[in-house]
């Protein structure tokens, strides 16, 4: 693909803002404030780790965190999670598995919208899925271009993918 | 990776006796028969282009048998497999759902049929039947992992054999469905299997005689059964 329709693309798969995503009518919108839960993490620990049960969609409202791939002894940093960020669509809307570790670097906060509560909205508030299937297809799309990004300086060797964003 | 009785295709979507084993098509009754009535069976032979990098995202496509390879070209022009599609996985999904053009080119590896279904239509689909957005979700979830595991296969694995065992392992998984026997049909050049596990053509050809004669796996034709996982698992480590 040529650097312009690149960068177009990339444009194009930007993350919508949060308050978008998440509009609700009244009656999901309660619903969904209803069951959110702020979860205050310390520097340092882990929000949920790789492999695990996914609890439901994490928004992150303070501090910055960090997702991490591991196996064995090694670690790859796959990219950082701030402040309006939406955390593991993949594992909330798929396959209901996280695929890494996200931990806090600094103290901060993040609010979990729990999968009974986002299964409720979904039935009563269809074009909320779709909203969040169009931003988990943006998330795959920046996930393509980080990939390609990434790996083909590095084929032979070690490389540092980032497929999240 | 492998097919399915490849020289049976369904006639349709609600006779299907495959249905019960793909993700996507697994639907309600009442989702199927509206499934059923959108797109249209394509059959392609082996090397035909579905869809290329950069072509405007105008239909979803689901693989009902045959394997399909699905590549991106590198900042430096290279050719890079992600990922060998089979029975059951969509493809174009991700392109469709962020409005943009197709990110992966998709060539069929050996003939197989194809159900293509347009654009608007596969999304209003979508948005009648939660069931059919459930697996939609879980297919770009798998989307979202090709990449990820693409990135974390090159990335975590420090040899070339640790890299080509995640492969095999990966593959012998997909096309395992339960059954003991992990075997698959190898449709790859050692060339392509090479541009995927990120080393040489040659280190592929050596590394699989390598595995043959530890007799870790057997090669009969195209089709590899890998006879100690374990082993093949420790290498990845």
């Amino acid at each position: 693909m040529q650097p312009n329709a690149r960068s177009g693309r990339i444009a194009a798969v930007q993350a919508h803002p949060l308050a978008e995503l998440l509009q609700c009518p009244p009656g999901t919108d309660d619903l969904l404030n209803g069951a959110a839960v702020c979860i205050e993490v310390d520097a340092g620990k882990a929000v949920f780790r790789q492999a695990e049960n996914c609890r439901g969609l994490y928004l992150v409202v303070s501090g910055t965190f960090l997702r991490r791939a591991e196996r064995l002894e090694t670690r790859l940093t796959l990219g950082m999670a701030r402040s309006g960020d939406l955390v593991e669509l993949a594992a909330a809307l798929g396959d209901g598995r996280h695929t890494y570790t996200l931990s806090s670097q600094t103290e901060g906060s993040v609010l979990l919208l729990p999968s009974a509560a986002l299964n409720q909205a979904f039935a009563a508030y269809p074009p909320l899925r779709m909203r969040l299937l169009e931003e988990l297809a943006r998330e795959v799309s920046r996930g393509y271009d980080a990939s390609c990004q990434s790996r083909a300086p590095k084929a032979r060797g070690r490389s540092q993918g980032q497929p999240a964003s | 990776m492998a097919s399915f009785h490849p020289h049976h295709p369904p006639e349709d979507c609600l006779n299907c006796e495959h249905r019960h084993l793909r993700m996507f098509c697994n639907l309600t009754p009442e989702a199927l028969r509206d499934y059923d009535g959108i797109g249209i069976m394509m059959s392609h032979t082996r090397g035909a282009k579905l869809f290329n990098e950069g072509d405007a995202a105008r239909n979803v496509f689901v693989i009902c048998y045959g394997q399909v390879k699905i590549s991106a070209t590198s900042r430096d022009g290279k050719t890079m497999i992600l990922k060998i599609a089979g029975p059951g996985d969509v493809m174009g999904l991700s392109a469709v759902l962020a409005n943009v053009s197709h990110e992966v080119t998709a060539e069929a590896i050996e003939p197989c049929q194809v159900k293509t279904v347009r654009k608007q239509e596969f999304v209003d689909f979508l948005g009648r039947h939660g069931i059919a957005s459930m697996h939609a979700a879980q297919s770009l979830s798998g989307e979202y992992l090709t990449v990820f595991h693409d990135a974390k296969r090159l990335a975590l694995s420090g040899s070339a054999a640790g890299r080509l065992a995640r492969l095999l392992l990966d593959w012998g998984k997909s096309s395992a469905n339960g059954r003991p026997e992990i075997k698959f049909t190898m449709a790859l050049t050692h060339e392509e299997i090479a541009n995927m596990a990120g080393t040489s053509r040659e280190t592929v050809t050596r590394l699989l005689n390598q595995f043959r004669r530890d007799q870790w796996i057997t090669i009969k034709g195209a089709s590899l059964t890998i006879l100690m996982p374990d082993q093949l698992e420790r290498l990845t480590a």
